[in-house]
């Protein structure tokens, strides 16, 4: 893809994807790994431990007894959660107010733990394997919001002309004013961090999952799992309601629009118990526009 | 004066003409206002979904997430502080879609349809609406006033 030199610039100015996440993710992905080399590695990381514990002992995982190390956090909760809490900690620190989007750091974070549990919510729903990559693609779908935030701030004319006078959509805006949107800028994200190839593509495609030839579910469980929460307004900024919605999703999992009632209602009570894996995002709250 | 705000699934009641009610980011969900300005009873309800019969044990436990359940404990508890129904003023704002609303995300419609339905069969008017399209909407009901300002994303605060 060939990017405005500026908005290159921006992506190659992020922080690098943590290091303790990526060796987490691998261990937490290779059945031969042993709990204690993976209590060794996030045992590095003091703040991530500090938070991982928090998240751990959150009504969210309901243990029934408090867990005060991160070797007995990984034996109860077992290596799926574990890398979950580090995600969601180590994470967290990559979303700042987006400006063009109208929205503040600790909403867009709300935002991204929503599609992250509503992806599972979802998975369940229609009967496919609780994939780890779910949790990964839900909470960094939108990570190039982060950057494309200032691009959308000084492009705001011409993106609300296209909106609002001609139909586009935000996506389409987007990509007519800046030259690519915020959804294919987060697939160059994970490019750079050399996530995998499905990861990749269910960022770069959670708006448009058609237009990917492969048959995989995954960015199709994300796209479904974002439009939800986009209609439920968790989080969301101006662009909140101004997309498509593209393809049959519902004859695609062979589900009825109350099972989308069910889902929406079922992510409500999983955010109240996951009050604390969205509040480790220190910052500004609600910046009143909603 | 204390500003009360309301999330997703929840009510609140007051008759403090000091405070203002607020419930931010409405896209699919539904803001009923209700207001009697004889005793200064103002409520402010946030509901999410049309039909409690998804979820039985929901209903109970989060009635504010269910029109049918939400809106008539909103008027109920109104008229624990004094509120009366025939003074009782109702506005609405919220039930949008995302764009190509003949989809399967179409839950705005069916909030409103529903929420018609109710006040229909219970004899209550809507006095003032502000339901559909494809915005975001903040909503705030001054208690003082009785007024009800809604604010569109990206858009200056509106009486309704």
């Amino acid at each position: 893809m060939k990017l405005d030199k500026r908005i290159l610039q921006s992506i190659r100015a992020l922080p690098p994807f943590p290091a303790t996440v990526r060796k987490v993710m691998a261990l937490a992905g290779d059945p031969d790994s042993s709990h204690t080399e993976l209590a060794a590695v996030i045992r590095l990381d003091q703040a991530i431990t500090a938070n991982v514990l928090r998240i751990c002992n959150s009504a969210f995982f309901g243990l029934r007894r408090p867990v005060d190390n991160v070797g007995d956090a990984i034996l109860h909760m077992g290596k799926k959660n574990v890398l979950r809490a580090v995600m969601a900690a180590g994470l967290s620190r990559y979303f700042r107010t987006a400006r063009g989007y109208d929205v503040g750091g600790r909403d867009l974070w709300e935002h991204a733990v929503a599609v992250a549990l509503m992806s599972q919510i979802c998975a369940a729903r229609i009967s496919i394997p609780d994939d780890p990559r779910l949790f990964t693609a839900g909470v960094l779908h939108d990570i190039g919001k982060m950057v494309m935030g200032e691009f959308v701030h000084e492009a705001w004319q011409r993106i609300r002309a296209l909106r609002e006078g001609q139909g586009y959509s935000f996506l389409e805006a987007e990509e007519e004013v800046l030259g690519v949107n915020h959804a294919a800028l987060g697939g160059e994200i994970a490019l750079m961090w050399k996530f995998p190839d499905e990861i990749l593509k269910a960022i770069a495609f959670h708006h448009r999952p058609d237009q990917l030839a492969s048959g995989d579910t995954v960015p199709w469980v994300v796209y479904l799992s974002n439009q939800a929460c986009h209609v439920m307004g968790i989080g969301v900024g101006t662009d909140a309601l101004a997309y498509r919605a593209v393809g049959d999703v519902a004859g695609r999992f062979g589900i009825k629009q109350r099972d989308l009632e069910d889902m929406m209602a079922r992510l409500h009570h999983s955010m109240r118990e996951a009050r604390e894996l969205v509040s480790i995002v220190p910052g500004p709250g609600r910046n009143g526009d909603a | 004066m204390a500003e009360l705000v309301v999330g997703i699934s929840d009510l609140k009641v007051t008759n403090n003409p000091a405070d203002s009610m607020v419930t931010y980011a409405l896209g699919s969900c539904i803001a009923v206002a209700v207001y009697d300005p004889a005793v200064k009873v103002g409520g402010l309800l946030h509901f999410m979904l049309p039909d409690s019969s998804l979820d039985a044990e929901k209903a109970r436990e989060t009635p504010g997430m269910f029109a049918d359940t939400g809106i008539p404990l909103l008027f109920k508890s109104c008229y624990k502080l004094g509120a009366d129904k025939k003074r009782m003023i109702v506005k609405v704002a919220g039930g949008a879609s995302i764009l190509d609303d003949s989809n399967f995300f179409r839950i705005g419609q069916k909030n409103i349809m529903a929420m018609r339905k109710l006040f229909w069969n219970n004899n209550v008017l809507i006095d003032a609406e502000d339901t559909g399209k494809n915005v975001n909407r903040t909503v705030r009901l001054d208690v003082g006033t009785g007024k009800v300002w809604v604010k569109r994303a990206g858009g200056p605060p509106e009486e309704l």
